[in-house]
């Protein structure tokens, strides 16, 4: 079947709703894969997608012509990450999804998804929500890897297994996809300077860069500056409403709540949170103290850790003078990771519950049992999920970088994020900044490893498949309880809506007057 | 019972808290306090140390004979840098502070490139043990005691032997020291090669207690510079231990009580205290007293 056919269907000019697409036809492979969904409804977009499907029917003579003018050549791609430092551990792991991304867009593959509209991932009735799975605390942990039994309503419910599928080009719009990827070397003033230099001189398409949220607040205004379309691919804290900037991780209303209610029921209402001292941590506890109260938990004392701390010894006394029925972990870096160890030495044995922990730095793989014995996290990648999809993932990843030791969270969300980027510059039909920022904002569904993801509009944050995560004694991970698709709904509660309205901050709890209420005590 | 156990966790913490201190400074001591030469790559010599014990470790190496491997290790590597490189910078400061950052970024970068961001942990031997609300990790009462042990083993060396002797004339005087028939040379590489085999010892120690990475050095740098820094050259020892145990003193209980934001804070505010108004360190008013003491005669 010829390359015109195929895009003639997928463009569609009649203007019809994205829920009336039958599902057959939006499940088509290629069609989805090309990154030009079932129904496109704003003109720039179907001339946009037009002018691709062009561009696709004579990809060679298209590509000639192309690298002939000087505007065009590679499509650049910037990306910093830590690849030496503190937080190495973290940014070897992006970097690498990076580039196993960029490969597999140079040779022609793509996920799964397109754009659904503005719905999400329900208007299509393909990847429905279920209720979360209800294991029977401790005693019943089970694998959950197909996602639950058909209900009754006739909705979809089984995951696709093989999401990579054909783009049905080569590169990105005819042309090579290229990394330009500068350590940040675990130090914020670097990192400002790499993106200047990212933006001013190398002109990249697109950012995608940042682990910390010191990183990101470091190089946000940079990026706002030179309006770059800038992806964060990291879990993190929540609030920013920045049109320029799409938060691909998941955010607290999608791992704080899930967690705290499953621990505060399990096994008590006594919280100690112990925090790495920064923005993320910081404002992680101030929901976790903010929600606690509504699950029956008590924060009954806060401990905020500078970065450099190390040495554990008073922090672990402290945690067993007040008591507590489980520890909320909120560190970040290798001095912090130290923790672990050592309180397992000290003999501390309460059940911890984290949203950065496992999931990013693999202290289960890292340290020996059973210093992540009773870890609970709700993460919404883990290298250890069960599905085919995931396992094909890790296969493919495995085969590039065997001697990596872990894929982590944020190295999938950066995979899927940039494989996501190409699929929103194919549907703008151009490389232009603007409209790549326009295609991000029409509803797109992507079929991450994790699961379906879909980038709400609005708010540019993913709603994600969340997974409780939990260590066993001999670090085995296990996923006790999941929700195939939590909204980052927090933005939208307080009015964001940048589809509308442009903005260039970021909320925080107390903006929000819900959270001094909920923080009240009875 | 509860005060009890509150008091002997507060002395525990103490004690390993002053023993992190002593550990993360004990190379340091010898390379910055006796030879004046502001290693920046003392970091990277422990992370060296810890390196080693690791591999000999997961190689099937107890862990008691890995701490005697990684001194071997990392002195024999101190030697072969000193021959190398630091010995041309013998009394230029400022060029032996660059030249060694520049050593220390090789060393990190380089173990990054071969061995990778990380390297599984070795498991923190010995149990635990607990008394009222509190339970504290055998290991670190074994680190408080090999501590208290390096203390006495150094100041044997350094006062009671040949090495010792010559060792403290080259470096208070070269040319006398020279003139007097002490190959000046061959004390300085063994000097260095005793202060970076001692970075890697305690690299080794602490090791089952950190995450094993390419610049998990850099989190001792600031203490062990704090704390010759405050102990002083008069007395490279004793200004240690003294600096050691008094920075404990101060971070503990503000730590216990506060939280550890406020326990790094009372640490740094002491440190600058201690060098505003004791500019010599420590140990130049312990000798001092001592001085006074004994002309007194009660010494």
């Amino acid at each position: 079947m010829s390359r015109n056919e195929e895009n003639d269907k997928t463009v569609r000019t009649d203007g019809v709703d994205a829920s009336a697409v039958p599902q057959a036809e939006a499940d088509r492979g290629t069609d989805r894969g090309t990154g030009r969904g079932p129904a496109i409804r704003r003109r720039s977009f179907m001339q946009g997608a037009g002018a691709t499907a062009a561009g696709l029917a004579m990809p060679t003579v298209i590509r000639g012509l192309k690298t002939a003018r000087a505007a065009e050549g590679k499509v650049k791609i910037g990306h910093i990450e830590d690849l030496s430092g503190n937080l190495a551990v973290y940014g070897v792991q992006k970097f690498h999804a990076a580039q196993l991304a960029v490969k597999e867009i140079n040779e022609g593959k793509t996920l799964k998804g397109g754009p659904v509209g503005s719905g999400g991932i329900g208007v299509m009735a393909n990847y429905a929500a279920k209720a979360p799975v209800m294991g029977d605390g401790d005693k019943d942990l089970k694998f959950v890897n197909k996602g639950g039994d058909m209900t009754g309503t006739g909705m979809a419910f089984v995951q696709d297994e093989d999401v990579l599928i054909d783009s049905g080009e080569s590169g990105l719009l005819g042309r090579e996809v290229e990394l330009i990827a500068p350590d940040g070397q675990s130090n914020n003033n670097i990192w400002q300077q790499l993106t200047r230099r990212l933006i001013q001189e190398d002109k990249v398409d697109c950012l995608v860069a940042g682990f910390t949220s010191a990183e990101r607040e470091a190089i946000r205004p940079i990026v706002d500056k030179a309006k770059q379309l800038y992806i964060y691919t990291n879990q993190y804290e929540g609030g920013v409403a920045d049109s320029n900037t799409f938060c691909t991780g998941a955010i607290c209303e999608q791992q704080v709540i899930p967690v705290v209610d499953y621990m505060v029921k399990t096994f008590g209402p006594r919280i100690y949170t112990i925090a790495a001292d920064y923005n993320f941590g910081q404002l992680t506890a101030a929901w976790t103290k903010a929600f606690a109260p509504l699950v029956g938990g008590e924060i009954i004392q806060e401990e905020f850790v500078p970065l450099s701390v190390s040495d554990f010894t008073t922090s672990i006394a402290r945690i067993q003078a007040a008591k507590p029925d489980w520890v909320f972990t909120l560190l970040v870096g290798s001095n912090q990771s130290n923790y672990y160890p050592q309180a397992s030495a000290a003999g501390l044995e309460y059940p911890m519950a984290s949203t950065v922990n496992m999931a990013q730095g693999y202290e289960h793989r890292r340290f020996k049992p059973p210093s992540l014995n009773r870890m609970y996290n709700c993460i919404n990648y883990m290298e250890e999920i069960p599905t085919a999809r995931n396992q094909a993932f890790v296969k493919r990843w495995y085969e590039m970088f065997p001697d990596d030791p872990y894929i982590g969270q944020m190295a999938q969300n950066t995979y899927f994020s940039i494989h996501l980027y190409a699929k929103a510059a194919r549907l703008a039909g151009t490389t232009d900044q603007e409209s790549v920022k326009k295609a991000l904002e029409s509803g797109f569904s992507i079929e991450a490893p994790e699961g379906a993801v879909f980038l709400e509009p609005s708010t540019h944050h993913c709603s994600h498949y969340i997974r409780l995560a939990t260590a066993d004694a001999e670090h085995n991970v296990s996923f006790v309880r999941e929700w195939p698709s939590i909204q980052p709904w927090w933005l939208q509660r307080i009015g964001v809506n940048l589809v509308k309205h442009k903005e260039y901050k970021q909320y925080i709890p107390d903006e929000d007057p819900f959270f001094s209420m909920f923080g009240k005590k009875k | 019972m509860e005060t009890q156990s509150l008091v002997l966790s507060l002395l525990y913490q103490l004690g390993t808290s002053a023993a992190f201190f002593f550990l993360a400074a004990v190379g340091l001591i010898i390379i910055l306090g006796m030879m004046n030469i502001i290693n920046l790559a003392h970091g990277e010599l422990m992370m060296m140390g810890a390196y080693t014990a690791t591999i000999a470790t997961h190689a099937g190496v107890p862990f008691a004979l890995t701490v005697p491997l990684a001194f071997l290790v990392v002195a024999a590597f101190g030697a072969v840098l000193e021959r190398l490189i630091v010995r041309r910078f013998y009394g230029r400061q400022l060029g032996a502070l660059v030249v060694t950052w520049g050593i220390s970024l090789v060393m990190g970068q380089g173990t990054l490139l071969f061995f990778g961001p990380f390297m599984p942990s070795i498991k923190i031997p010995g149990g635990s043990f607990s008394y009222g609300d509190f339970s504290f990790s055998e290991y670190w009462l074994v680190l408080i005691a090999i501590s208290v042990a390096l203390i006495a083993l150094l100041w044997w060396l350094y006062n009671r032997t040949t090495y010792g002797l010559q060792a403290r004339a080259a470096m208070q005087d070269a040319t006398m020291a020279k003139s007097l028939g002490v190959r000046t040379g061959r004390v300085y590489t063994l000097t260095f090669s005793l202060g970076a085999g001692l970075a890697g010892l305690s690299g080794a120690l602490i090791a089952p207690t950190a995450t094993i990475a390419p610049f998990m050095g850099q989190q001792f740098v600031a203490p062990a510079f704090i704390t010759v820094v405050v102990g002083g050259a008069a007395n490279v020892i004793a200004g240690a231990v003294g600096s050691a145990t008094l920075l404990a003193a101060v971070k503990t209980p503000v730590g216990m009580a506060f939280g550890a934001f406020y326990g790094t804070v009372a640490l740094l505010f002491a440190a600058l205290v201690i060098i505003r108004i004791m500019p010599d360190g420590i140990s130049a008013r312990l000798q001092r007293w001592f001085d006074r003491r004994s002309r007194s005669g009660l010494l």
